[in-house]
């Protein structure tokens, strides 16, 4: 048994917050009537309904989610709401699962509305929308945006992306967002914001302290033959690496940051210390 | 075929499984050997030689690593390029993977070695022309003109596969866009994999397969790979359920090894994020599943019997009282495996009155015996307890 009815469950929303009928609503999006009694997910049964898909929202800190379905004639729109551990993780999956090839709305933390779909991410929530339509070519985008506006002011939370994603260097940036565990494929770099660019990628890293960041510095360091200082932030190593090419790695207080998959560890180096000089 | 409890009491005397099935072999690869010419760092992790085992996927007749990698969550293109560099020839991904952008990911990292893998994906779409839209995507996505298996995305029952999804799986394969074609399933294995074996259409299928399971689920995927259907296993490192992680030393690694030691699986998809689960993955690959294996693992089910209902059914009607006791099981670990006491509650009362009325101490002795040993009457009681 897995369906159940909204105002029997309060586990999605903190007291306090905006309660999820306030928001979680067809009547939101007129023409459109509720179909079913509103669905509740945990950790536990999200493979359920979004099988193996669910592993990229546990890897978030999923915490539970609400889905309803509306109708209008033969169309159905589903609106799915999920709570992550935090408003960074809600930005993550957001900008993980956006679609990087359209910008990026103010809606919320950020938001894309496209013909058929959208999605946002306003302090630990993370909203997809998807309307089903007998026609595939017909196109919502101008409901879909109206129905996020007024979603969106129903959220509460934040409504800033991460502020370390303001301190990559803007030009060439193609896309950024936060990576849940094992930045740039090393398990050192536990979970940090990257930055991909049209060539090369940035990241950063917050560590609790600067001694945990020169301890991750050093278990890094050791894992590339080859490695030389560079002269970024307060100590930094520069490497060619099978993998990541050219990298390098600094560290300026508990942050951790650097470039990789760039042509030379000189190149990495140039713009590492560019986005060190970016963090405060 | 083995009896349902031959696999539990194996694994409980810590005897050995063979080594891999029939038909498979070993390579042995030196890790160090992938540096390329002019670099001058490399991933010290990678530096050790390890062995490959090879198995058939079924009458596909594709030869793929007994580990595969499950791309899903693995957010670093680098790692499914190495993956690839180090010979890991199975990768799998889907269509609706972090919205289409994980295949991208996939297809570039991939690149020029496309053709040296087996790659599979997925599609959630449920009509002809939908799967047919969605292929042509994941084509493009991937960067390659054919999928090596295309699968339907996570289907629990044969109801869910309508006439024209199997017509759209094979135009796919007439057109050459998919080789061979299957179903994705975490749930409900043993009705869905026999029908899928009866239907006679499917190549592959991809299932939640791991050393905890109902052990029907093994026999209906070792009837399926017998009649030559090629098996892939996923979730083989779940312990139970998430708060039963597999956390002693050594344990993600031998349930890895229990399912590529596994006669009737060709090949596992365990998703990675880094170097290191990567290196860590292809050790399974290097020996058999030992005794110390079989212990780490028996002491897990030990570990998690009297909480884990496996949801087998078999105490279905069982209830003196007609109790429905794996739904009751299920809402209590909500509330104590998950801290979600709110929903465990809700939805114990949302059964029939009379069986959230019903008290087990109302019994003198209860008429439930659960084949895996979950102490139904305490796990009863205590729901009853807490929700009532």
């Amino acid at each position: 048994m897995r369906i159940v009815h909204l105002a029997l469950v309060p586990f999605l929303l903190a007291a306090g917050t905006a309660r999820a009928q306030d928001f979680l609503s067809c009547q939101l999006a007129p023409g459109w009537t509720q179909s079913e009694v509103v669905h509740s997910y945990t950790a536990d049964n999200l493979y359920d309904y979004k099988d193996g898909g669910a592993e990229g929202y546990l890897i978030y800190g999923f915490a539970g989610m609400k889905s309803l379905n509306c109708k209008s004639g033969d169309d159905t729109l589903t609106i799915d709401v999920s709570e992550m551990s935090d408003a960074d993780a809600a930005y993550g999956i957001f900008a993980t699962n956006r679609d990087p090839r359209l910008p990026i709305a103010r809606i919320g933390m950020g938001g894309q509305v496209q013909p058929q779909s959208a999605s946002f991410a306003k302090g630990k929530y993370y909203v997809e929308i998807v309307v089903n339509s007998a026609n595939p070519n017909m196109i919502h985008t101008a409901e879909l945006q109206a129905l996020v506006d007024k979603m969106a002011r129903r959220i509460e939370g934040r409504e800033t992306p991460p502020e370390a994603l303001a301190w990559f260097p803007q030009e060439n940036l193609t896309s950024a967002g936060l990576v849940p565990e094992s930045v740039l494929g090393l398990k050192e770099l536990k979970r940090g914001y990257v930055a991909k660019y049209k060539l090369g990628q940035a990241f950063i890293v917050l560590e609790d302290s600067p001694e945990s960041a020169v301890a991750v510095l050093k278990n890094l360091r050791a894992r590339f033959d080859g490695a030389t200082d560079a002269k970024v932030g307060g100590e930094a190593f520069q490497v060619k690496a099978q993998y990541l090419d050219g990298i390098c790695i600094f560290r300026k207080g508990r942050t951790l940051g650097g470039y990789a998959n760039l042509p030379t560890p000189q190149e990495a180096a140039a713009q590492a210390a560019k986005l060190a000089a970016r963090i405060p | 075929m083995k009896s349902k409890t031959s696999r539990r009491d194996f694994l409980s005397a810590g005897l050995i499984l063979p080594v891999v099935g029939a038909g498979s072999s070993l390579g042995l690869m030196n890790l160090s050997a992938q540096t390329p010419a002019g670099s001058t760092g490399s991933a010290r992790s990678a530096n050790s030689p390890v062995k490959l085992s090879y198995k058939t996927l079924g009458k596909t007749g594709l030869k793929v690593t007994s580990v595969g990698m499950g791309c899903m969550i693995t957010s670093d293109p680098s790692v499914v390029t190495r993956a690839a560099d180090l010979g890991i020839t199975y990768f799998d991904t889907a269509r609706g993977y972090q919205h289409g952008n994980n295949e991208r990911m996939v297809g570039a990292a991939l690149g020029g070695k496309r053709k040296q893998v087996v790659l599979s994906t997925k599609t959630e779409a449920r009509d002809k022309a939908g799967m047919a839209k969605e292929m042509d995507t994941s084509l493009s996505e991937l960067k390659t003109d054919f999928v090596d298996v295309w699968y339907l995305h996570g289907k629990s029952s044969p109801s869910e596969i309508h006439d024209d999804m199997i017509e759209a799986l094979q135009l796919a394969k007439q057109q050459g866009k998919a080789r061979f074609v299957g179903i994705s399933t975490h749930s409900n294995q043993q009705t869905l994999i026999p029908w899928m074996v009866q239907k006679g259409v499917f190549d592959v299928v991809l299932s939640a397969f791991n050393f905890s399971m109902d052990p029907a689920v093994e026999q209906a995927i070792d009837v399926a790979a017998k009649t030559g259907m090629g098996v892939v296993a996923m979730k083989v490192m779940a312990g139970g359920s998430r708060n039963q992680k597999l956390t002693q030393p050594g344990a993600l690694l031998a349930a890895l090894k229990w399912v590529t030691n596994h006669p009737s699986v060709a090949t596992t998809i365990p998703s990675m994020t880094d170097m290191d689960q990567l290196d860590e993955n292809l050790k399974a690959m290097a020996g058999p599943l030992t005794a110390d294996d079989h212990k780490i693992l028996a002491a897990h089910l030990e570990q998690i019997q009297p909480l884990y209902c496996r949801l087998c059914g078999k105490c279905d009607g069982a209830c003196a009282q007609g109790l429905p006791v794996a739904d009751v099981l299920r809402f209590l670990t909500y509330a104590d495996g998950y801290g979600e006491f709110a929903l465990g509650r809700e939805r114990y009362l949302q059964m029939a009155s009379e069986h959230v009325s019903a008290r087990c101490g109302d019994c003198v002795e209860c008429t439930v015996q659960c084949p895996y040993g979950v102490e139904v009457p305490k796990r009863m009681a205590r729901a009853q307890e807490l929700f009532a």
